[in-house]
């Protein structure tokens, strides 16, 4: 399948690869470190259309969603967004979700790439889910991500009424309908979009709703407006490495069919502060099970930009196995120095300095590692040091005020 | 990712089904193509072997890597690594812009014979084109 976009990547050489049934950008001429280091240092543009959004209406939509949705959804107001799992009855991940409620009765939920179909179908499965409409709205809506510390100046420039548009903006939260007809907010040419202070990357950022046949002419906007901020368009592949160092999960390969919990991601879960779920949830039962004995995600940072194979390598504590790679990327705007990690946002990175990147990623390990505990990556070629850490790239913008 | 009519495929060279040049007389240099590095994407780390290290023709001598992928590098031929391109290891990049020139790897010390296992660029061109079918 292609996007709305699809010509557009072409004509600016874009490499083209398969993402989840969509012919989709993995980098421009620019380059893969290039996309990233834009983000990080003005802004990058990405096509985000191959992800996919569901409208699912009626009465008693909150507290159905509040069931099969992980995350505390049932004080959700309208305007606010919730990061949350999809899992089916075994605790297993079969999506995950940005949870947006439009009104008491009436929720958007924004899902990945080829997943409405499954994610409808799987919701109509639930307890409780079969009573309400479902409509995926895959093809009347596009998306743009415009993301890095820039986004914001750029954005203001695009939309009607800005100082209404961005006041109380915060990370998570956003302003539109995805009924795009209903929507209150415009761009400066009228064009209606759902606007929310969301992203990937771990930047300040947004995502940006809009109607499929105005995609080609808001994308055109933004590079143009965006080119003195340093904005280029940004592929795939820069996308992979900037969430990976944002600590953030690629449904399917670091959540997916296994049991969701003892992750890097707990606040998709409803946690009490001693650990103990407050809500009843799909998928519940399950993990309350194999809580002590699943296996941990973790993330972890390397000593160099090198990497292994993830499909074959192990994970290795003291010479012994304990587990396998989730995810394996570098991150080039990061470094060490004196042996802590420092970002290109660091506030005490030293003058001039340029990082040489870092491997890092997600494991998924047999026994609970805190965070410094050394362990190598080892595959047929090499074996690599790293450490488990708690956050991977510091200075992230994300929740920067909007000024 | 670049048509084939855009690539640079110098005549002064030869061209290894791994997608590897060699200088044609000594000094022997060796890179990669202009289709190899477009087709890698940005690099991020070259691993590079020691001087010294022998050379075994369809062997792995060192590695590529872009954010995502690491990729073997594959001698085309038998000899000895007589020297390496430092620059390459503090900037991965100049394999990117221009890999026939700053962006070498290796200077290889072997026979001149050895390149007559090679392709010249008519021959490689014609790999390219059929791979691309």
């Amino acid at each position: 399948m292609r996007t709305i976009l699809y010509d557009v990547h072409c004509s600016l050489g874009g490499t083209m690869v398969d993402f989840g049934g969509y012919d989709m950008p993995l980098w421009y001429p620019s380059g893969a470190v290039k996309e990233h280091l834009a983000v990080l240092g003005g802004a990058g543009l990405f096509d985000t259309s191959h992800m996919a959004v569901l409208l699912v209406e009626g009465a008693g939509v909150r507290k159905f969603l509040n069931y099969a949705v992980t995350k505390e959804i049932s004080d959700l107001k309208v305007g606010r967004a919730g990061y949350g799992l999809i899992l089916d009855e075994r605790g297993f991940a079969v999506d995950d979700t940005i949870v947006y409620p439009l009104g008491e009765e009436r929720f958007g939920l924004v899902v990945n790439a080829g997943m409405s179909g499954k994610v409808i179908e799987h919701l109509k499965k639930v307890p409780g889910g079969s009573g309400f409409t479902y409509v995926d709205l895959a093809d009347k809506i596009a998306k743009l991500d415009l993301q890095g510390p820039k986004s914001y100046e750029i954005m203001r420039g695009l939309v009607a009424g800005p100082e209404k548009v961005f006041e109380k903006l915060p990370y998570f939260t956003f302003k539109g309908d995805f009924d795009l007809a209903k929507s209150a907010v415009k761009l400066t040419d009228g064009t209606p979009i759902l606007l929310s202070r969301t992203g990937y990357t771990g930047e300040l950022g947004f995502e940006i709703f809009l109607p499929l046949d105005k995609a080609r002419e808001l994308w055109l906007k933004i590079v143009d407006a965006g080119a003195r901020f340093g904005l280029i368009p940004c592929g795939l592949a820069a996308r992979d490495s900037l969430r990976a160092g944002a600590v953030l999960p690629l449904s399917h390969q670091d959540i997916g069919h296994w049991h969701f919990v003892n992750t890097p991601w707990p606040w998709a879960l409803p946690l009490s502060p001693e650990g103990k779920f407050t809500k009843d949830f799909h998928g519940r039962a399950e993990l309350e099970k194999v809580k002590d004995s699943a296996d941990h995600t973790l993330p972890f940072v390397g000593f160099d930009p090198r990497k292994v194979d993830e499909k074959e390598a192990k994970v290795m504590l003291a010479d012994q196995p304990v587990g396998t790679i989730l995810t394996v990327v570098a991150d080039m705007a990061i470094g060490r120095i004196d042996g802590k990690v420092v970002g290109l946002a660091s506030p005490d990175k030293p003058e001039g300095w340029t990082p040489k990147g870092l491997v890092c990623g997600f494991v998924k390990v047999s026994k609970n590692l805190a965070p410094g505990t050394p362990i190598a990556l080892k595959d047929s070629r090499r074996q690599l040091k790293a450490e488990i850490v708690s956050d991977i790239r510091p200075g992230r913008t994300a929740r920067r005020p909007l000024k | 990712m670049k048509e084939l009519s855009e690539l640079n495929l110098p005549s002064n060279v030869k061209y290894h089904e791994e997608h590897e040049w060699v200088s044609q007389s000594a000094p022997f240099r060796l890179g990669i193509s202009d289709f190899a590095q477009d087709a890698l994407g940005a690099l991020t780390f070259v691993e590079l072997p020691e001087v010294g290290a022998k050379l075994v023709r369809g062997e792995e001598f060192g590695t590529l890597e872009s954010t995502k992928s690491v990729s073997p590098l594959i001698s085309p031929v038998n000899g000895t690594v007589k020297a390496v391109n430092e620059a390459i290891a503090d900037n991965p990049d100049l394999v990117n812009s221009d890999p026939y020139g700053e962006g070498w790897i290796i200077e290889i010390e072997m026979a001149a014979s050895e390149l007559e296992a090679m392709l010249d660029v008519a021959a490689y061109k014609k790999l390219l084109e059929e791979s691309a079918h």
